[in-house]
């Protein structure tokens, strides 16, 4: 998966910026590495543990390749591909062992302030990212451990997690109570500081429901608690606090159309941290049965959310020059990741099932992030719209 | 002069969340309760109607949204599925 | 007025039906357990109506089934066994399916053949009059046409159990 991460993204218009402007913040620029600061292992409760009450049906095996690519007006340009592969046994009807690899290889600029500007930033870095989980299943509940590793030149970060599920006597209703701990390590390879560390705690509950036979609910709430290092070490006066709170409610409805065979996906989750951050993610799919052996699924997806309270805006001042905080506050981050935007996602895939063993998948998705894009306006000012393209090819093995 | 920190961060996100809320009670109560008996789930067991679908792609957004976006993890767990025994 | 009052009890024993189904109280639970007279099977088959009444005096096996259901497809090699081993002694096999959608049934077969006698029930109606709590469920009916016991999914685990449970059945006679 693409380790976008870096703060690649967005700013100014090229224009906006005089040139000694950008002549000065390709010296501040660090050779570089990239990044980190927050890559992580973002969920982990979802991403480590997701089996069902009943053990997997089938052995699975899926590889898949992901190749993402940033446009921006002008500036920077971020590449990153990543294979990816899943492997999910059955063993003697009770057991599910399940395991993914990822590796990224991302290449591009990192940036120093809000945007990627400078040509001298060039970076390049791998990440190596594996997950795996055992559950073991009884008739009415299941149990399942899960661990994450996922590591990279000035990163590492280690979970592990436990997921109770119970479901109903009559199969409708199944329960999911998850815990999970994450350790990260920072090494900034600028040595903005030496080592690093992050704790999070998280736990979570949701409930899935059959409704009718056409219509699946799922409600699901997490927190997650984080004690530790959050700022950008390869950004100037991005100085975090040291703890972060989030929480999250979503709701997913899934309703099939009947005879046609078609279904339509829906979610919608609200989020919110002690950084000040509030956010509301809609995605909406609809699955198309075209054939026996093809289903097409365009989706749409819309991202809208606060600034933290220590974002500053890239506000360039004829005299003194780079954006700086006003004041001299506790706090202040230039990531663009943490300003007030909203942000688009159109996609389609095609699922092509060639026999009972074999299937293929291919997924286009085109993104568009800007500060004008956020509901009910307020968007963060001087950030150039942000736009990626994914490709997505994959094919899976059933045994 | 523009103030630099951005301020109004909380503005409009309370009525959107409240009306989404009862948007979606609405379409849930225009459909009925009514849980499917064990021989009924054959909707239900497709993977289209599943939550967990595809593991690899589920992964590869969470990463790709987590590097340009704030808010992360609630993307649901597991569940749905023929619920057979 | 009558009719109002009687819309709002309806309205009432819906809305107390949904809380009990909701937090997990099976209204219904006249399960056709063991011991209990079964109810007959009259279904369409592959070639000709299936039906349980007209086999007096022979052990039935009943099997509900889909397509879609993963420990279904794991029964059939079994069933196939089962059919092949006990057919002398008297043992018929009836696996019903209930597909909304035939196709998808017959899709089924094709790839899991069946020795044994399907029979199809889209509506649900036999699986109803069951009370079928699980996918597959398997009744198996002695000859004086009363449920002997009942079997609730299907794991690898299950096979020999039930094999030797047949077996057991059979030579009680």
């Amino acid at each position: 998966m693409v380790v976008t991460d870096r703060e690649h993204h967005s700013a100014h218009d090229a224009a906006s910026v005089p040139p000694d402007r950008l002549a000065r913040r390709t010296a501040f620029s660090g050779l570089g590495s990239i990044t980190a600061a927050a890559l992580a292992l973002p969920g982990v409760i979802a991403s480590v543990a997701s089996a069902q009450v009943a053990p997997l049906e089938e052995g699975v095996v899926a590889l898949k390749v992901h190749a993402y690519e940033d446009r921006q007006p002008g500036l920077t340009r971020i590449r990153a591909i990543s294979p990816s592969l899943y492997i999910g046994v059955p063993v003697a009807s009770a057991w599910s062992f399940e395991a993914t690899i990822t590796h990224d290889d991302v290449s591009g600029a990192t940036p120093r302030w809000h945007s990627a500007i400078s040509s001298a930033s060039k970076m390049g870095d791998h990440r190596t990212a594996t997950t795996a989980t055992v559950t073991r299943s009884f008739e009415r509940w299941s149990i399942a451990a899960g661990g994450a590793y996922s590591s990279e030149q000035d990163y590492r970060s280690r979970a592990g997690s436990l997921e109770l599920r119970v479901a109903s006597e009559d199969n409708n209703r199944t329960w999911s109570f998850a815990v999970a701990h994450t350790d990260d390590d920072i090494f900034p390879t600028n040595r903005a500081v030496r080592r690093a560390t992050r704790r999070t705690d998280e736990f979570g509950v949701g409930v899935t429901q059959n409704w009718t036979k056409s219509d699946v609910v799922q409600l699901s709430i997490t927190h997650a608690q984080g004690r530790g290092y959050y700022n950008d070490p390869y950004k100037i006066l991005d100085i975090r606090p040291s703890e972060r709170d989030q929480s999250t409610v979503s709701v997913r409805w899934n309703h099939s159309m009947g005879a046609s065979g078609d279904a339509l996906r829906t979610s919608w989750r609200f989020y919110r941290d002690t950084f000040g951050i509030r956010a509301h993610t809609l995605d909406l799919a609809y699955a198309k049965f075209v054939n026996d052996q093809w289903t097409f699924t365009p989706s749409v997806r819309y991202h809208t959310q606060s600034a933290a309270d220590f974002y500053y805006d890239p506000v360039y001042d004829a005299q003194i020059g780079e954006p700086f905080p006003v004041g001299n506050p506790t706090f202040s981050s230039p990531d663009h990741r943490l300003s007030a935007f909203g942000a688009l996602t159109l996609g389609a895939r095609a699922d092509w099932r060639i026999d009972s063993r074999w299937s293929a998948d291919f997924k286009l998705e085109f993104y568009e992030q800007r500060g004008a894009w956020r509901l009910g306006g307020g968007g963060s000012p001087g950030l150039a719209p942000l736009k990626a393209t994914i490709a997505q090819i994959g094919i899976t093995r059933r045994f | 002069m523009k103030p630099i920190l951005s301020v109004n961060n909380y503005l409009p996100n309370r009525p959107v969340l409240y009306g989404l809320a009862a948007g979606l009670m609405l379409l849930l109560s225009g459909c009925a309760f009514n849980p499917p008996a064990p021989w009924e789930r054959g909707d239900l067991a497709k993977s289209s109607m599943r939550f967990d679908n595809d593991k690899l792609d589920s992964l590869a957004q969470k990463h790709t949204y987590f590097s340009k976006e704030a808010a992360s993890g609630g993307s649901g767990v597991g569940g749905g599925g023929c619920g057979c025994n | 007025m009558n009719r109002a009052r009687a819309m709002g009890q309806h309205l009432r024993t819906l809305s107390i039906a949904a809380l009990a189904a909701f937090a997990g109280f099976p209204l219904v639970s006249h399960a056709v357990e063991s011991g209990a007279v079964a109810p007959t099977v009259s279904l369409p088959g592959i070639s000709a109506t299936v039906s349980t009444s007209a086999q007096p005096g022979r052990w039935v096996y009943v099997d509900f089934w889909a397509s879609w259901c993963a420990p279904c497809k794991r029964s059939f090699p079994w069933m196939n066994a089962m059919h092949a081993k006990y057919q002398s002694r008297g043992l018929l096999i009836v696996a019903v399916n209930v597909d909304a959608k035939r196709a998808d049934a017959d899709r089924f077969l094709k790839q899991n053949p069946a020795e044994f006698t399907i029979a199809f029930d889209p509506a649900g109606e036999t699986p109803k009059r069951f009370a079928v709590k699980a996918m597959p469920s398997a009744y198996l009916i002695d000859p004086s046409g009363r449920v002997r016991w009942v079997h609730r999914g299907f794991t690898d685990a299950d096979a020999a159990k039930l094999d030797a449970e047949l077996d057991a059945a059979l030579s009680r006679k």
